[in-house]
């Protein structure tokens, strides 16, 4: 799996969080910060990482979602973490 | 202890009713003699594992309310949206469809009783609102994933607690409103509504608050709704409109329905100072509990103690009782001998809004307050809806040694029970609810002279 289309599935994720502006969503990068540019509420951080789970057929580590950074890196590093653990 | 002189008014209210657009439509339902109870598709498609199948129910587009489901369960309830942008997206976030019925009728009740920005953001202002919650389809889903799924914790999402936890409602007003007082829930069964407007009253009366935003709600839930069809007390084999029928002889349980009632309250003479309209003044509030050990079982000693604490003063003497009546075989028996215990054969009427609407739980003190309002506004008695026929024998209890109350029939009492809504000098309504657990709520509210 691509970054880019991981990246393209998270804001599809984002797009389904109302309190997240869609404007914002326009021009979304690995360096975008979850919090610091999208204000997103830190409550949902935990509900975008569930969805992640279910679109991309994983399941995180819970120290990984506990050590997790607030960037679309982060998260698109954290699914292909989990899916190299799927395939071992 | 109450501040002499401290009177409390009520200058707003606001609310979420059955097949009603409004409070408007609501009062006009509810004067026509209209029944609010309807079939309800979602118990209809369990009507196998169900005895009742009627309630006075509120589905969310009703309310312009548009359900956005999680991607993980189909029907788990992720947020939802304002279709009419009333409720900011954060605050519907955290809300269960209670709390947002709480948050839009708090909303007109504030509109309503005119408080400024700095009022309703005040110190001074607080929030007590309480449901009944027996159950919803947020905590039903959450636990399926994680017990018999074998799911994480966060399938459940972030927000189960915010969501579910007992004084949700009174804590999403809060947020949505700003307001810097007391937040706070009062449960007491199907007192709660009552139970949180006669605690709202004692802060005010007491000093503690000038303003409160005051009432009582049960959101739609099927789960609630199977609690009590499984204790056999739901109302059976009528009509939706003729389902809900107190005192008529043939009454065999209530209708379990959904709905949310909230009002202002503020301390009179600030009201008054600033030309608030007074919907009524609140008398006094008095509450106790049967103590005979019984969870279920109304009290006709609990009952007399609690017509004895609310009419300290006797001239509050009420011009109509909207009993708590919630069309079971025992407790409408025992109120409607405890009312005239209370108050004598005659130079009252009694009115009994769950004939039109059923019984709302958490939320009925509330909502039934609002029709006292409602019936002191338009001098207008409510009707026992259904009460077609009143037994003409005795009650077994009556027949016990041991029974003190009334001795005649319930037929008797047939003047005191109007089948239809009429015209009547009202100064004075008295407001009973009583809970599991055999706990008491009475309010007595007057018209502002």
């Amino acid at each position: 799996m691509e970054r880019q289309e991981i990246v393209d599935g998270l804001v599809d994720i984002l797009k389904t969080v109302r309190t997240i502006d869609p404007e914002k969503l326009k021009h979304i990068t690995e360096d975008t910060d979850l919090r610091a540019d999208l204000n997103t509420p830190s409550t949902e951080l935990i509900n975008i990482a569930a969805k992640a789970e279910h679109k991309f057929g994983v399941e995180f580590d819970d120290d990984d979602i506990d050590d997790l950074g607030s960037k679309i890196k982060n998260v698109v590093d954290l699914v292909l973490k989990a899916k190299a653990r799927q395939n071992e | 202890m109450p501040v002499q002189g401290r009177k409390v008014a009520v200058v707003g209210m606001g609310g979420v009713f059955p097949t009603c657009s409004g409070l408007q439509d609501f009062n006009d339902k509810l004067f026509s003699n209209q029944s609010l109870i309807r079939e309800w598709d979602k118990a209809i498609a369990y009507q196998k594992q169900l005895r009742s199948v009627v309630s006075g129910y509120i589905a969310e587009d009703e309310m312009d309310l548009e359900v956005v489901t999680a991607p993980f369960a189909e029907s788990y309830p992720e947020t939802y949206i304002d279709k009419l942008g009333r409720i900011p997206d954060a605050n519907l976030s955290t809300a269960d469809l209670g709390s947002i019925w709480a948050m839009l009728g708090a909303r007109d009740a504030v509109n309503m009783a005119g408080w400024s920005e700095g009022e309703v953001q005040s110190g001074q202002t607080g929030v007590v609102v309480g449901s009944g919650g027996s159950g919803n389809l947020i905590l039903r889903v959450a636990w399926h994933h994680f017990f018999e799924e074998g799911r994480k914790s966060r399938i459940a999402g972030s927000h189960t607690v915010d969501r579910t936890m007992f004084y949700r409602e009174a804590a999403n007003i809060s947020c949505f409103l700003k307001t810097k007082g007391v937040c706070e829930a009062i449960g007491s069964a199907c007192a709660t509504g009552l139970g949180n407007i006669g605690y709202a009253y004692r802060l005010i009366k007491f000093g503690v608050q000038d303003r409160v935003i005051a009432g009582g709600l049960e959101g739609t839930s099927l789960e609630t709704f199977i609690g009590f069809d499984a204790m056999q007390v739901l109302s059976k084999g009528f009509s939706p409109g003729e389902s809900s029928r107190p005192f008529d002889m043939n009454r065999n349980g209530f209708v379990c329905s959904f709905g949310c009632g909230i009002v202002a309250l503020e301390e009179y003479e600030m009201a008054k100072a600033r030309g608030a309209k007074i919907l009524g003044v609140i008398d006094e509030y008095f509450n106790n509990s049967d103590g005979d050990g019984d969870m279920f079982y109304p009290s006709f000693e609990g009952q007399q103690r609690l017509w004895k604490g609310l009419m300290t003063d006797q001239g509050l003497r009420p011009d109509v009782v909207k009993v708590h009546g919630t069309s079971t075989p025992a407790g409408d028996a025992v109120e409607l001998l405890s009312v005239v215990d209370a108050l004598g054969e005659e130079g009252y009427h009694i009115s009994a809004p769950k004939s039109q609407f059923g019984h709302m739980l958490g939320g009925a003190g509330a909502v039934e307050f609002i029709t006292a309002l409602l019936m002191l506004e338009n001098q207008r008695v409510l009707p026992c809806l259904n009460s077609n026929t009143l037994n003409p024998e005795p009650e077994a209890f009556q027949k016990d040694t041991k029974w003190l109350g009334p001795d005649k029939p319930l037929a008797a009492y047939r003047d005191l029970l109007p089948l239809q809504s009429f015209s009547k000098e009202i100064n004075r309504v008295a407001c009973l609810n009583y809970g599991f657990g055999g706990t008491n709520s009475a309010i007595s509210v007057s018209k502002d002279n």
